[in-house]
């Protein structure tokens, strides 16, 4: 038997040697993610301080308060005018220096990217938890679980009922069903809250059946299922507004990328060899395209962390949506940049790990990485 | 009946429906396979080759406008034949295909050695032990080293990637496997070698093939039969011999003079014009506009006229009655 002419032949290296590899793209992958994030988190921190501008504000803020409270105090009422300007003027040197508003902001900025890097995310300005902290790590993850289980439960329903659906609808292209998905798929151009107000008129008031907002009944039922099922109660709306403004599109465009990927040559090859629709399904059609799917679902799963800011304060949900908000409001520059420090780093987290799930699920990105520092 | 056809298809028509109207791709095809023997399907690109070749295994496009005509494989009558019944019994265990696109027509994700072994596991039920013996078996038939078994498609090269279509084409054992353009994409050594392939896999297995391609050059080397396909419909069925050296419709003879040979005193005569478009082709015979001997009846459509043993052909030339041969131009 002839040996194949023109065969491409990987060389079956040793394992060790596909090991090493591996490890130097990890490395290289983590180094290069790294940068990334510090390259946002620094472009947070100068846009968040208006490269600066907003030291002088605060200058400005201190003095006032400074003045304010020396004025105030009946200790300094009988001090000659010129003494207490000059206590004032002590006063709010020292409030600089202790904030170290006296440097310049471009070191403190790199001072401010340092404690980020290791997500020391520091003290609020202004805003504190409710239970109190000025902690910004503690600010931020007191909100996170409202907006985790709000857009982790809208946006698991509309991921996988979309995929299933569209994948059904490809089936069935030019039916019925799939024509109505196409000519509904212009409503996601009404963002959530837009929905929210509709059905927050239509079930709290014009038929009062569900409440307006927030996330749980004042004063918060006793007892834990109670309290579950009130919380339920409060979801109902906003996940219905989200749903509706997203699941059209959602299935129009994966319905599309069914199709694009149904018409391949191997998918017709694999229907020509009589097999039966549901492994042609799950075979030919879902495992070469996982990759994108699962890119798709796992970007979705971080953006939950951001939150939406409208849609949480249309409902009133005390989420992270609402804090960032109330923190540009209060130009509270540490909780903004916190925010942002941490959603940078489940980012890069994620990609990290997408990369390492690619080269599982697809043969070839295996080997484009095996094969890297050939 | 001494060799009763393997394969039977009467006015087979295959249309589709386009924004511009119906194209007839398949129109009225009649012919037959034998055992053991090799029909090669010859015609230019559009001429519903292709077409032919997926109505015979029902890979249908969504926009099919009427199918129908007889098809006879063996005793059975694969038309009256529902979806599931032809996937179960038809496709795959008794006729097999290669399509066009062989580079493609592997999944990229699944080991090569699984992607063959698929029909035995899946139409015969084979466990993955017995599946695995045929396909290595399979492999060493059509050339392709059994380490390969484990690699995935894109480690192959395109030559190693034909093969292994082909291998999946036979490895259960079809009667009839259609190869659509088994070798255009390929160098000339490979084509030749599995041409090779296919010659002694006829020749140890009996099994029959219709070869779709435009190459006439390769296409004698294996066939027993020749069909011409022209806008849609057959203008010519013969056995081989007759076919490459007494064609009988012009469009034959004009298509065998066109063909660059080796020591051969006259020079190659290319065919003036252009196919008539598939959708709403002229009446009367399709070829009239290109054919040097057009007369007065070629406004009325030909009927394949029986002219020899297994010969048939779609001219009026060869109409007892009108003027064989002495038409002229009308």
């Amino acid at each position: 038997m002839s040996t194949a002419p023109g065969v491409a032949s990987p060389s079956r290296a040793g394992s060790l040697r596909d090991l090493r590899r591996i490890a130097a793209f990890t490395a290289r992958r983590l180094v290069a993610l790294f940068l990334t994030v510090m390259v946002g988190v620094y472009l947070t921190i100068v846009i968040a301080n208006m490269g600066g501008e907003v030291d002088e504000l605060r200058k400005l803020q201190i003095r006032s308060t400074v003045a304010e409270q020396v004025r105030a105090d009946p200790a300094f009422a009988d001090m000659p005018a010129e003494e207490r300007n000059e206590l004032i003027q002590r006063r709010v040197q020292q409030q600089i220096e202790r904030r170290r508003l006296d440097e310049p902001f471009i070191l403190r900025s790199i001072d401010y990217l340092q404690q980020a890097a290791v997500l020391d995310l520091g003290r609020a300005e202004e805003m504190h938890s409710d239970r109190g902290s000025r902690e910004v790590y503690r600010i931020i993850v007191e909100r996170l679980p409202a907006t985790l289980l709000l857009f982790g439960t809208a946006n698991l329903l509309v991921f996988f009922v979309s995929v299933f659906a569209a994948l059904r609808l490809s089936r069935h292209y030019g039916s019925i069903s799939d024509r109505a998905v196409i000519a509904l798929a212009p409503s996601s151009a009404a963002p959530g809250w837009f929905y929210g107000i509709f059905l927050i008129l239509i079930f709290a008031f014009i038929v009062p059946v569900l409440p307006a907002g927030g996330m749980v009944d004042v004063p918060p039922p006793d007892g834990a299922w109670a309290y579950a099922v009130s919380v339920l109660r409060h979801m109902v709306l906003p996940v219905a507004a989200m749903f509706i403004s997203s699941i059209f599109i959602s299935i129009y465009s994966w319905r599309t990328f069914f199709l694009i990927h149904s018409s391949e040559d191997y998918v017709e090859m694999a229907r020509a060899k009589g097999l039966p629709a549901g492994m042609i399904e799950r075979r030919y059609i879902l495992r070469p395209t996982l990759s994108p799917i699962i890119t798709s679902f796992a970007l979705m799963l971080i953006g939950l962390w951001s939150g939406a800011i409208i849609l949480e304060q249309v409902f009133n949900w005390p989420g992270l949506g609402t804090l960032l908000f109330q923190a540009i409001g209060h130009r509270d520059t540490p909780v903004i940049i916190g925010s942002v420090v941490i959603f940078a780093y489940l980012l890069a987290l994620t990609v990290f790990l997408l990369d390492i799930l690619y080269a599982i699920l697809d043969p070839r990105v295996r080997v484009g990485i095996e094969g890297d520092n050939q | 009946m001494a060799a009763r056809p393997l394969l039977r298809v009467e006015d087979l028509q295959l249309h589709y429906r386009t924004r511009r109207g119906i194209a007839r791709a398949v129109d009225g095809v009649s012919f037959d396979i034998r055992a053991n023997e090799a029909l090669v399907v010859l015609g230019e690109s559009g001429c519903g080759k292709s077409s032919l070749a997926k109505a015979l295994l029902r890979i249908l496009p969504r926009n099919v406008h009427s199918f129908r005509g007889q098809v006879m494989l063996g005793d059975t009558d694969v038309m009256a034949l529902g979806d599931e019944a032809f996937r179960r019994d038809v496709q795959w265990t008794r006729v097999a295909m290669v399509m066009q696109a062989a580079m493609n027509a592997l999944n990229p994700v699944v080991r090569v050695g699984e992607q063959v072994a698929e029909p035995l596991r899946v139409h015969a039920g084979w466990s993955r032990e017995r599946a695995r013996e045929r396909v290595v078996r399979t492999f060493e038939q059509v050339g392709v080293a059994t380490d390969f078994l484990q690699r995935y498609p894109f480690e192959l090269s395109g030559g190693m990637r034909q093969r292994v279509v082909l291998a999946m084409a036979l490895v259960t054992e079809p009667e009839l496997v259609i190869l659509d353009e088994p070798t255009s994409a390929l160098d000339v050594l490979t084509q030749a070698s599995i041409m090779n392939v296919l010659k002694r896999i006829k020749r140890e297995q009996g099994t029959s093939f219709m070869l779709i391609t435009h190459d006439v050059a390769t296409s004698s080397e294996i066939a027993d039969r020749v069909a011409l396909m022209y806008a849609g419909q057959m203008v010519e069925v013969a056995d081989a011999d007759a076919f490459f050296h007494e064609p009988a419709h012009p469009y034959s003879q004009m298509l065998m003079a066109s063909v660059p040979r080796l020591r051969q005193q006259t020079e190659p005569a290319p065919i003036p014009g252009q196919p008539p478009e598939l959708i709403e082709p002229p009446a009367g015979c399709r070829f009239a506009d290109r054919c040097p001997r057009r007369f007065d009846r070629c406004a009325r459509e030909p009927e394949p006229l029986r002219v020899g043993e297994r010969h048939h052909v779609r001219c009026w030339l060869h109409a007892g009655s009108g003027g064989a041969g002495g038409g002229g131009r009308a």
